[in-house]
């Protein structure tokens, strides 16, 4: 499990974020005291470093080209500095990515996942998925079921791949219409509903023709 | 200075003088004086008069025109009396120091009220800075609720950050140079992060955004575009009608590109539409829905015109809004 170090020196914030890399499975290293934040980091060893520029007493950016200067650890900018000089000039100095605060919490774990997978040469998220009896190629748009296929357009695509991930478990419309615009996919109620449809008779052409239940008032289960 | 207005200005002093002119020479006469020998006094001094008079006019002419030169020469125009050579005169010089010391009061005043209105802006970014941790600290909280709270504070803290970034884009409006990096940025990049930015709003909306042609780059500076873009964005969803749909598209036009964003909305009154952009104008739209600031396209017009940026907006009431903007061609940025 990867072991993220978070520098951080708003309390709340802090606390928050260990608890929500806990819950996606990372082992977070919260720091409190910031004198000897290199030293920490030498005895840590964490894969990825979480930096606040504004610090106490302290500077983001030196920070960063210190830690920089002895180890090869990847470092992500978390900052309310938001300028397009402030990103440059973390950037220049070795950090691998630059997330201005607020940020919603998909785009931090987003974020997070591409710059661990950028430094560990993980292949990166599986371009198959197989759930409730269904085989999805996600690189080709194919999904497979009984030895038949069908081809999928980019938005069905991405809904069963969201169901999919779900299985067994229901997905609400307002879950999937998120989903969709994580992956840069603008669609409306109306839409959703047209898509979904559309999907379906896709399915039930390769034989599944109630693979996808409608709960009603709750969504959709796979 | 004309001669007319010259002599009027001297009316008094000349008809003085003729006065005693004309006294002295019925003095002249009453005590036995030729009249041949006065007039050819009077010829005399004619001449000396004339002469007086001319230079003078011709000094002040040459003094005015010397004053009126350094005046529009200078940048800062109330460091005036600072920069004009003193008068010979005791009486001018007296004039002339007085402006000076209220002139050195007037610029005490405009400095000090520049260190304020500083001070002033650094305040609100620090106010911005910080007012982001606690923002970031609740939507990390938030996501421990179910599904329709959660959405619904979103929204709410959404709603916060856009009013927190207009302050800030207004703060830093006033000195546009200081933060402004230009850069080749893809409009595909720019969209993505605006819509990101206002996405609660958006999907709150029932928005369906259509994207077409964002797969080019311009050159500008990348977070304020984002910011132009994302208020246009607030607009659309904002004023939106039944089943409202927003364009996001590009287009090369020549050398420059535009970026259009259309929305099928309530659009703009025809005869509001050239005061959209003015500073606090909410229009009979933004009354009608509350909480309108008339801030947003006042800040759009503000920082487009110093990225270079055209914005034009053409509505139809009833139909719907396209915002066009137009990033300049790149070899026109030179003096940027």
């Amino acid at each position: 499990m990867p072991r993220i170090m978070i520098i951080e020196d708003d309390p709340a914030i802090r606390e928050e974020l260990t608890l929500l890399l806990e819950n996606e499975g990372y082992i977070p290293l919260p720091v409190t005291g910031f004198d000897d934040i290199p030293e920490q980091a030498a005895r840590k060893r964490p894969d990825l470093i979480l930096l606040d520029i504004g610090l106490p007493g302290k500077d983001g950016f030196s920070l960063c080209a210190a830690l920089r200067r002895t180890f090869p650890t990847p470092v992500i900018f978390v900052t309310s500095r938001d300028t397009g000089v402030d990103e440059v000039r973390a950037l220049s100095l070795g950090g691998d990515d630059y997330i201005t605060k607020p940020y919603s919490v998909p785009v931090l774990l987003a974020r997070i996942r591409a710059v661990l997978r950028r430094s560990s040469d993980d292949p990166g998220p599986a371009d198959t998925a197989e759930a409730g009896g269904l085989h999805l190629n996600l690189r080709k748009g194919v999904v497979s079921a009984n030895g038949n296929t069908a081809e999928l357009t980019r938005n069905e695509l991405q809904i069963l791949a969201c169901l999919m991930s779900h299985a067994g478990q229901i997905v609400s419309r307002a879950d999937l219409i998120d989903a969709l615009w994580d992956n840069q996919i603008y669609i409306d109620d109306n839409t959703l509903s047209v898509n979904m449809t559309r999907l379906r008779g896709k399915l039930a052409e390769i034989g599944l023709s109630d693979a996808i239940r409608t709960r009603r008032g709750m969504g959709y289960q796979l | 200075m004309t001669l007319r207005e010259f002599l009027s200005d001297r009316l008094g002093r000349i008809a003085l003088q003729l006065i005693c002119t004309g006294l002295a020479a019925l003095f002249l006469l009453a005590t036995g004086t030729q009249p041949g020998v006065l007039a050819l006094l009077l010829l005399a001094l004619l001449p000396v008069f004339v002469t007086v008079q001319a230079v003078s006019f011709l000094r002040q002419c040459a003094r005015l025109r010397e004053l009126e030169t350094i005046l529009n020469t200078l940048d800062r125009k109330y460091l005036f009396m600072e920069c004009v050579p003193p008068p010979g005169n005791l009486y001018e010089r007296r004039l002339f120091d007085l402006t000076r010391r209220a002139g050195r009061a007037m610029t005490g005043a405009v400095s000090d009220a520049k260190a304020a209105q500083r001070e002033y802006r650094e305040y609100v970014e620090r106010w911005v800075h910080e007012i982001k941790a606690p923002v970031t600290a609740a939507r990390l909280i938030c996501r421990d609720l179910n599904g329709n709270t959660r959405r619904k504070l979103i929204v709410e803290l959404a709603q916060i950050e856009a009013h927190v970034e207009r302050a800030l884009f207004y703060a830093r409006a006033e000195n546009p140079e200081q933060d402004c990096l230009f850069r080749q940025v893809n409009m595909g990049d720019i969209a993505a992060e605006a819509i990101e930015n206002h996405r609660p709003l958006l999907v709150q909306s029932g928005v369906r955004l259509e994207t077409d042609g964002l797969d080019c780059t311009v050159c500008t500076d990348e977070k304020w575009a984002v910011f132009i873009l994302g208020q246009l964005l607030q607009n659309a969803a904002r004023y939106r009608g039944a089943e409202p749909v927003i364009s996001i598209s590009a287009r090369a036009c020549g050398k420059q590109t535009q970026l259009i964003v259309q929305d099928n909305g309530i659009g703009i009154p025809a005869h509001e539409l050239s005061r959209v952009s003015d500073r606090g104008f909410t229009g009979s739209n933004g009354r009608a829905r509350g909480g309108s600031t008339g801030m947003g396209l006042y800040l759009c017009k503000k920082l487009a015109s110093f990225l270079d940026l055209g914005l034009h907006i053409v509505s139809q009431e009833g139909e719907g809004t396209t915002v066009t903007l137009t990033f300049p061609a790149k070899e026109n940025l030179t003096k940027l």
